[in-house]
């Protein structure tokens, strides 16, 4: 492995018990959860135990709730110098009431802040947005926003309408004006108000949801393109976790093809869509697909412009966790390095380590 | 090859691993219901997850869909993380022969102890 170290960018830290969030919480809502419990949901079956990894749960606590267990078992066993937060709370958006969404997000972040980032120096953290109502989640971006070891705006995958859309910019506004960048990471299709899981309607078993997962992401990335995100807000970075790598190469094939030809509808669009990926977008490296043998491994990579683009990601304490020693076959060092630390330390602005071009 | 000694047969529950440590190598050793044992190494050929950390199960299949039948009662090991499932007796993953972890002998010596109980060695 690298001797760079690891930078993780998706780490689901927890919290040990729903009353841990209790201090952050207006009282009508803490009320609330102790008479009807958090009424929030949003996932079907996963795998593992409660989907996470069965070697994961600290002496009976939940996993990704301890900080001393995660970083003996994770930042250490793996060399990690750096760890994105990305949490275990997303589906509070999922929320009908919108009140008590925003309370929720607000309480998580709350807690992220003073029993994470402020307790180790090495993580950053994600800001939990209830995505379902644009302006409450501008508020909430602009509440914690200007956190020095906040990085970005987080989403799940699971949506109602795909996020280049008007609708959704007050977001990105909000998220340059803190310089924070957007991530959308996997989870709740087909949950609550969001849209079905897969294209031809609902699965009936996890599997198929979980592969159909590129199908919502490539909607995502597409809307991003044509609605002109990236025309509008250049700066703007988009970080999409846990849908996989190898059909993003195939997929822009496709739109760019199709952008030649109908260039015309939207014509604000002014580069091919390769070229915003290789600009404004960024992709987490989980779960890595096992490709049949090296060589078509080799050209996938470099199809999907890894060298700049793929960031590495574990999913820690998930049961899909990749290990960053064993879930790559052998790749040049440079590539390696760049994907386990240096594409990751320039995007989230962490300190470059000798030998990293600028 | 060498002979450790790992313990007393009470000290070795049926249904889960005990974890050993022998000549530098981290094995979970498994008793069946028959008093068989069995040791795995501790490690997932997949991603190197520590796999007798993994729940012991059996080995579930269907005649059609909705319908279940378990066979190999506590001779399967999951994965801890990813779930690929290991027969305990080969060291195999069930769906994938040519994937499996190394596996040792283990036998029981019941001199010198009482009638129930015997000392385990496993041979590495």
């Amino acid at each position: 492995m690298t001797n760079l170290g690891v930078i993780d960018c998706d780490i689901h830290h927890n919290i040990p018990d729903i009353k841990a969030i209790f201090p952050y919480l207006p009282r009508r809502y803490k009320e609330q959860i102790e008479t009807w419990g958090p009424l929030h949901g949003g996932f079907g079956h996963n795998g593992g135990r409660h989907g996470r990894r069965f070697d994961a749960f600290p002496d009976g606590e939940q996993a990704g709730s301890n900080l001393d267990f995660m970083i003996k078992q994770h930042f250490e066993e793996y060399n990690v110098k750096y760890g994105i937060l990305t949490g275990e709370f997303s589906s509070a958006a999922m929320v009908g009431d919108p009140y008590y969404a925003a309370a929720l997000c607000s309480a998580y972040n709350d807690y992220t802040i003073e029993h994470w980032l402020e307790k180790d120096q090495r993580l950053r953290g994600s800001i939990v947005i209830p995505y379902h109502d644009i302006a409450a989640s501008v508020k909430e971006i602009e509440r914690v926003g200007s956190h020095p070891q906040m990085v970005q705006a987080y989403v799940l995958g699971g949506a109602a309408h795909p996020y280049g859309q008007r609708n959704y910019h007050p977001i990105y506004e909000a998220c340059l004006k803190h310089g924070l960048h957007f991530a959308i990471h996997v989870g709740a299709e087909g949950a609550s108000r969001n849209a079905t899981t897969t294209g031809a309607g609902y699965p009936s078993y996890y599997i198929e949801g979980r592969a159909a997962r590129p199908q919502v992401f490539m909607a995502h990335m597409a809307s991003f393109v044509f609605e002109g995100v990236f025309e509008l807000y250049p700066e703007l970075k988009v970080i999409f976790i846990e849908a996989g790598v190898f059909w993003i190469a195939p997929y822009f094939w496709r739109l760019d093809q199709d952008w030649k030809a109908l260039r015309p509808q939207t014509p604000w669009v002014e580069k091919k869509p390769s070229e915003y990926l290789q600009t404004n977008m960024y992709y987490g490296s989980q779960p890595l697909e096992e490709v049949p043998n090296k060589a078509l491994f080799d050209q996938m990579l470099e199809a999907s412009f890894a060298k700049d683009r793929m960031l590495f990601c574990s999913d820690y304490p998930h049961w899909d966790f990749d290990s960053p020693k064993l879930t790559f076959p052998k790749m040049e060092k440079s590539l390696l390095d760049n994907v386990l630390y240096n594409n990751a330390a320039k995007l989230y602005g962490l300190p470059l380590q000798n030998g990293t071009e600028e | 090859m060498a002979r450790h000694y790992i313990g007393t047969t009470d000290q070795f529950p049926v249904g889960e691993a005990t974890l050993v440590q022998v000549g530098g190598r981290k094995l979970g050793i498994y008793r069946f219901d028959d008093d068989q044992f069995h040791a795995l190494l501790n490690y997932c050929p997949h991603q190197g997850a520590e796999l007798c950390r993994g729940p012991v199960t059996s080995w579930l299949r269907s005649p059609k869909p909705g319908e279940f039948q378990y066979e190999k009662e506590g001779e399967i090991v999951r994965c801890p993380w990813h779930g690929w499932e290991f027969d305990i007796r080969s060291g195999c993953m069930v769906v994938d022969h040519k994937v499996r972890t190394l596996t040792y002998d283990v036998t029981v010596e019941r001199f010198d102890v009482s009638v129930d109980e015997g000392k385990v060695y496993v041979k590495i």
